[in-house]
């Protein structure tokens, strides 16, 4: 099968104005992402993932290597029919309601005219915006400006959803819905390719990650094989009694080589802890 | 939403999307402080020329047409410059633009519509100015009819007929011709300011280079009579046709002061310098293309 994006020795290289030197951004990457996964590319700031995905974009061209989105080159348009995309820190003009941002984008994308408003009022509620959908957009909130970023991504049923940084700056409930969101254009077969610091949350969501470093891939590969600890076990019981803990105890003493690390009560996350706290209701 | 579905087919050139991107972008620049500000002044200075006149009747009208004209020809002008120099900067600052060309739109699609939403702009801007010029001239030129009528009682086929002069005079159709004519230099000027903000490095350099073209577009015809009355070389001549081509020959839309003055203008001069307008703008916007389609963003 065709993979959703295939990259192969992809390099750019920037230059710097009025200077000799030059920045590398990213240096000979190759990868896969096929169709139906979740792919995860992490790394520190400044490591090259927002110049990978504009590469996949077709934004910016590459300075050597080559990019194919469902096999079709990214340098040309075609390319970007199927294809959705949530830039960092999106910005849109303020001036328009959320229907009209999206109606908008719908436009460009190729969505009938006739469509538009039923798929921008669909896509607003699915994102949670239903409420703010005939605000102007200056009156949005961060989390709110990254929701209708999803909500235009979105617009022509895209196959596949390029999200840089989808929850950076958004609250823990906001970043939790938007983690559900993509948990659902999953199941819907979407292909995605997303970068975050989240580690926890990419954790998550991802069925495979690469590892930006300085414009490298130092690791690549399926989440659950890159992260196990083969050596090691955990069993986590529920209300059981201090003999039976004592019992097993005296058990792993009798095997040689084996050995118990540590022995406590598991802790939920902060997230989890945070988010019980703080109730269920949802963020307009 | 199958994976191994074929894509969606995709048409190279929709004029859909143009113009979506032209009311967008038309919507977005009758949103800016510069459209109001320049429109404003523009108004005022039209809208003050009823107190700045008070000649005889024959060169009142002279008078209110220089002058609103020529608001309507510079503030027409100071707008195509100002507001297309801070379009592309501002979209690719906010980014705005990384998602519209993320969407499956080429990206002459997105100079085509920009242009045309600016071409938008400037045309209202210039109805609304000539609105309120048209409107003082019909007060003025009801006035003046009030006056011969108070003047020249009795003989009623006289006044008649001199009302009917007065008006084939003040309301002439020249008037819709030099309302094209500036529209098309603001078109011509705002055609060449997206070519230039699409390789300078900054607003400023672009105003500053197409203020510098603007006032050498209006004196080169000047210059290229001075230097054949001076018996012009080979080599002048050479300079000459390729500042011409450089510059846009600005001049040639100066209708303007001919119009005012009264003098026909034929239909054929008028038609002559619309299509050269139109071609200057095609040849630049055509530039604007060459250079924004290899820019990286
Ligand atoms: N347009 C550009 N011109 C010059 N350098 C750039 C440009 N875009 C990115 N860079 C540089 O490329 C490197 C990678 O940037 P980026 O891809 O944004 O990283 P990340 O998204 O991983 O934080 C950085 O050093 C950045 O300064
Ligand atoms: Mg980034």
């Amino acid at each position: 099968m065709t993979p959703a994006i295939s990259i192969r020795h992809l390099s750019k290289v920037f230059p710097v104005p009025f200077r000799r030197e030059r920045v590398v951004a990213v240096e000979d990457l190759s990868l896969e992402v096929a169709p139906g996964q979740v792919y995860g590319l992490l790394g520190p700031n400044g490591s090259g993932k927002s110049t990978t995905m504009k590469m996949v974009l077709g934004l910016v061209p590459p300075t050597r290597g080559q990019v194919e989105v469902f096999g079709v080159d990214a340098d040309r348009v075609e390319s970007r029919v199927a294809v959705g995309f949530l830039p960092e820190n999106p910005y849109f003009q303020k001036f328009l309601t959320g229907t009209e941002t999206v109606a908008f984008f719908g436009r460009l994308a190729g969505v009938p005219k006739r469509d538009l408003r039923d798929r921008a009022r669909e896509l607003l509620r699915l994102v949670g915006l239903e409420e703010a959908a005939d605000r102007r957009l200056s009156g949005y909130s961060k989390g709110m400006l990254q929701r209708i970023g999803l909500a235009q991504a979105l617009v022509q049923e895209p196959r596949l959803l390029v999200l840089d940084e989808p929850t950076a700056g958004v609250d823990p409930a906001g970043s939790r819905d938007i983690k559900d969101l993509i948990l659902k254009f999953k199941d819907r077969g979407i292909t995605v390719l997303l970068c975050s610091h989240l580690l926890a949350q990419v954790q998550e969501i991802c069925d495979r990650i690469g590892i930006l470093h300085r414009g490298r891939l130092v690791c690549e590969g399926p989440l659950a094989e890159l992260i196990e600890k083969r050596a090691q076990t955990e069993l986590v019981l529920e209300n059981a009694p201090a003999g039976l803990l004592a019992e097993i105890e005296a058990a792993v003493g009798r095997h040689e080589g084996a050995r118990l690390l540590h022995r406590r009560h598991p802790q939920a996350s902060l997230e989890e802890f945070f988010l019980t706290v703080t109730g269920d209701e949802k963020k307009p | 939403m199958s994976t191994a579905a074929p894509l969606p087919a995709h048409r190279l050139f929709s004029p859909a999307r143009v113009g979506a991107i032209a009311r967008n972008t038309l919507t977005e620049l009758t949103r800016q402080k510069v459209f109001y500000l320049l429109l404003l002044f523009g108004l005022l200075l039209i809208g003050s020329s009823v107190l700045l006149v008070r000649f005889s009747f024959q060169d009142q009208f002279q008078m209110l047409k220089d002058i609103s004209l020529g608001a309507m020809s510079i503030f027409g002008s100071l707008l195509a410059i100002l507001a297309t120099a801070a379009m592309l900067p501002r979209d690719i600052e906010e980014r705005t633009l990384y998602t519209i060309l993320a969407k499956p739109v080429p990206r002459v699609e997105y100079v085509l519509g920009k242009f045309l939403g600016i071409a938008g702009m400037l045309a209202c801007a210039l109805f609304l100015m000539g609105l309120l010029f048209l409107l003082i001239l019909f007060v003025r030129e009801r006035g003046v009819e009030a006056e011969m009528a108070a003047s020249l009682s009795g003989d009623a086929a006289a006044l008649a007929a001199q009302i009917e002069t007065l008006r084939a005079q003040v309301f002439h159709p020249n008037l819709l011709a030099a309302g094209l004519t500036i529209f098309a230099k603001t078109c011509v000027l705002a055609a060449l300011t997206l070519f230039v903000s699409t390789f300078a490095t900054s607003q400023i350099f672009t105003v500053f280079i197409v203020t510098t073209a603007y006032f050498i577009g209006h004196f080169q015809a000047t210059a290229r009579e001075y230097w054949q009355a001076m018996g012009g070389a080979a080599w002048s001549k050479a300079f000459a046709g390729f500042v011409a081509i450089l510059f846009p020959d600005l001049q040639i839309f100066n209708l303007v002061d001919e119009i005012a003055v009264g003098v026909a203008v034929p239909l054929a001069l008028l038609g002559k310098t619309l299509v050269l307008g139109g071609f200057y703008v095609l040849i630049y916007l055509l530039a604007a293309q060459l250079v924004f389609a290899q820019k990286e963003l």
